[in-house]
């Protein structure tokens, strides 16, 4: 007895044209996630230059603030607020405070609490920032 | 035909998975924009902060990166290509490469008025020419006059002279022009021992080249390094460091190693090496010094730093025929004589050379005020201090041990005048082990 084709089964020639737009569609499917990728991609943002201190009345007369992500120090001085760079005029060490002004944990250079240079290998004193205060009442550390 | 195209499906799918799996499996990029450059690099995308130790305090990676002294392509993720450009392999401070690594005014190649002229002076440095070597054997076979350096390993200038035995200029030493056949034989078997040169195969004499070859310690040399118990048998390898507390051990891949042999221009290691293991391990009063050699308990009980200036390790400058016009630290620097105690020196500036040292080096919290003693040329040997009782104590650079140093005056020493050198004190206060 011979069997006969069923016709449920797909044939030849259906098969392949199946095959073919299911790899199509699934290469399409894969190419247009890269694409997406692709067009998707953001740069690192570049470091912010502008740092928001919050209200000035956080920062009391006398005080000494390290601001760390801005690598800086908010000083509430007689004279009004004033800001310095933390960043060693020497190769770029981030200075830390002490009793007696800052000091380089590099290099040993030393300045006072006014960021003036008391001891090299520095041969500058540490960089003023500019600290104004918005119509909010907050303080804007600007780094440039 | 639909064959065909069914396989170009297949092969276009094969090879987009194939780039999304590439691209799934490279690591995220890393970047660091260090202070000192502000230039983004993406060393660390590979080299993660856990594997490579800083590699000292004052070249912290935050400030300094990784480029500004290795040099490397800084944007690549390719390590082939991330490492194409490095400088000096894996040791930037290899001397042909030392001036871009660890150069600047503001760095290691400043004014000499301000100790930093670093580079300059280990260039021209006995250590860096093999210029006294070079001249003995050369005057020994006849290929020069007198005992003067012409020659060293690389042709070196100084175009200002300190001392009176400073030279203004040595040629290359090239064996290739040489007609003694010993001369040939000296520069094939003896010019291992100079900061431009690989060290001789073995675990004692691991070590970079240039800076480094002191400056950037050796792990697992088979020799016990201060302050931690080296392996005998493990396997030698510089570690990411630099550091100016330098251990003997560290001066031993060169030093009192062995001997050259001037009949056969061949050399012999010390006959105690063989015997080494890890029954009978190494320990300083036994390795420090070759068999043959006369010392003190303070010659082997103190690191060399203690009492070798860096005048004399790194050059002062000049370049010299010989290793006796650079080196001229004696006992009685620190000793005094019957008639003199040690020269010294109050520090009356913030910005004082020995200050400075002190803080890369903090084994001694020297202070504006404080006396220090120093050399004869005025170098200070900072980690020595008088105490306010008229004392000397001495601080070991490596170890941090203190020492109360014995002064010659006063003693029952019976030094002559004339005999001050240190050889004449070995006659007494030699060790014997």
């Amino acid at each position: 007895m011979n069997a006969m084709p069923s016709n449920d089964r797909i044939n030849r020639r259906d098969f392949l044209a199946l095959a073919t737009k299911g790899l199509l569609a699934l290469g399409g499917l894969l190419a247009f996630g890269g694409v997406l990728r692709f067009l998707g991609y953001a740069p690192d943002p570049a470091p912010p230059a502008e740092f928001d201190l919050g209200p000035a009345a956080n920062y009391p007369p006398g005080s000494r603030t390290v601001i760390p992500p801005a690598r800086a120090v908010l000083l509430n001085t007689p004279g009004g607020f004033a800001a310095l760079s933390l960043v060693c005029p020497h190769l770029g060490c981030e200075v830390r405070p002490d009793s007696d002004g800052f000091a380089c944990p590099c290099h040993g250079s030393r300045f006072d609490g006014a960021g003036l240079l008391l001891r090299g290998p520095a041969d500058r004193p540490l960089r003023t920032l500019r600290v104004e205060q918005n119509a909010q009442g907050n303080l804007i550390l600007s780094l440039n | 035909m639909k064959r065909a195209l069914v396989s170009a499906s297949a092969l276009l799918l094969l090879a987009l998975a194939l780039a999304a799996w590439v691209e799934s499996r490279r690591a995220r990029p890393v970047a660091l924009t260090p202070t000192l450059t502000g230039q983004p690099e993406y060393c660390l995308t590979c080299h993660d902060r856990a594997s490579v130790p800083e590699i000292s305090p004052s070249h912290p990676v935050k400030a300094f990166g990784c480029v500004v002294c290795h040099g490397g392509e800084r944007l690549a993720l390719d390590a082939a290509l991330a490492h194409s450009t490095l400088r000096g392999g894996r040791n930037p401070s290899d001397l042909s490469v030392v001036e871009a690594s660890c150069g600047g005014s503001a760095c290691h190649s400043g004014a000499a008025s301000d100790q930093r002229d670093h580079i300059q002076r280990v260039q021209t440095s006995v250590q860096a020419t093999y210029a006294g070597a070079i001249a003995q054997i050369r005057y020994a076979f006849g290929a020069q006059p007198d005992l003067q350096a012409r020659l060293g390993v690389v042709a070196i200038a100084d175009p200002e002279i300190t001392t009176g035995t400073g030279l203004p200029a040595l040629d290359a030493f090239d064996p290739a022009q040489e007609t003694s056949p010993a001369v040939q034989k000296f520069a094939q078997n003896c010019l291992n021992c100079h900061l431009s040169a690989e060290p001789r195969p073995g675990p004692q004499y691991t070590r970079f080249t240039g800076c480094a070859a002191c400056h950037t310690p050796v792990a697992g040399t088979g020799v016990q390094l201060t302050g931690a118990g080296g392996q005998v048998n493990a396997p030698a390898q510089p570690i990411h460091r630099l550091t100016i507390a330098i251990p003997y051990s560290q001066c031993n891949a060169c030093h009192n190693r062995g001997n050259y042999d001037l009949r056969n221009l061949q050399f012999n290691p010390r006959a105690d090496e063989a015997g080494r293991s890890a029954e009978r391990p190494y320990d300083r009063l036994h390795d420090y010094y070759q068999p043959i050699a006369q010392f003190t308990q303070c010659e082997y009980e103190l690191d060399c730093v203690d009492c070798h200036t860096t005048g004399e390790a790194m050059g002062d400058g000049d370049i010299h025929s010989n290793k006796a016009e650079a080196q001229y630290i004696q006992c009685r620097t620190c000793h005094g004589t019957l008639a003199e105690p040690p020269l010294t020196r109050t520090i009356g500036d913030a910005n004082d050379l020995a200050l400075r040292l002190a803080f890369l080096n903090p084994v001694i919290d020297l202070q504006v005020g404080d006396a220090i003693v120093v050399t004869e040329k005025g170098e200070p040997i900072w980690n020595m201090r008088q105490r306010p009782d008229g004392a000397f104590e001495l601080a070991g650079k490596v170890t941090g041990a203190r020492y109360t140093v014995p002064l010659v005056a006063n003693s029952q020493c019976k030094q002559k005048p004339d005999q001050q050198e240190s050889r004449y004190c070995h006659e007494c206060h030699a060790v014997q082990r």
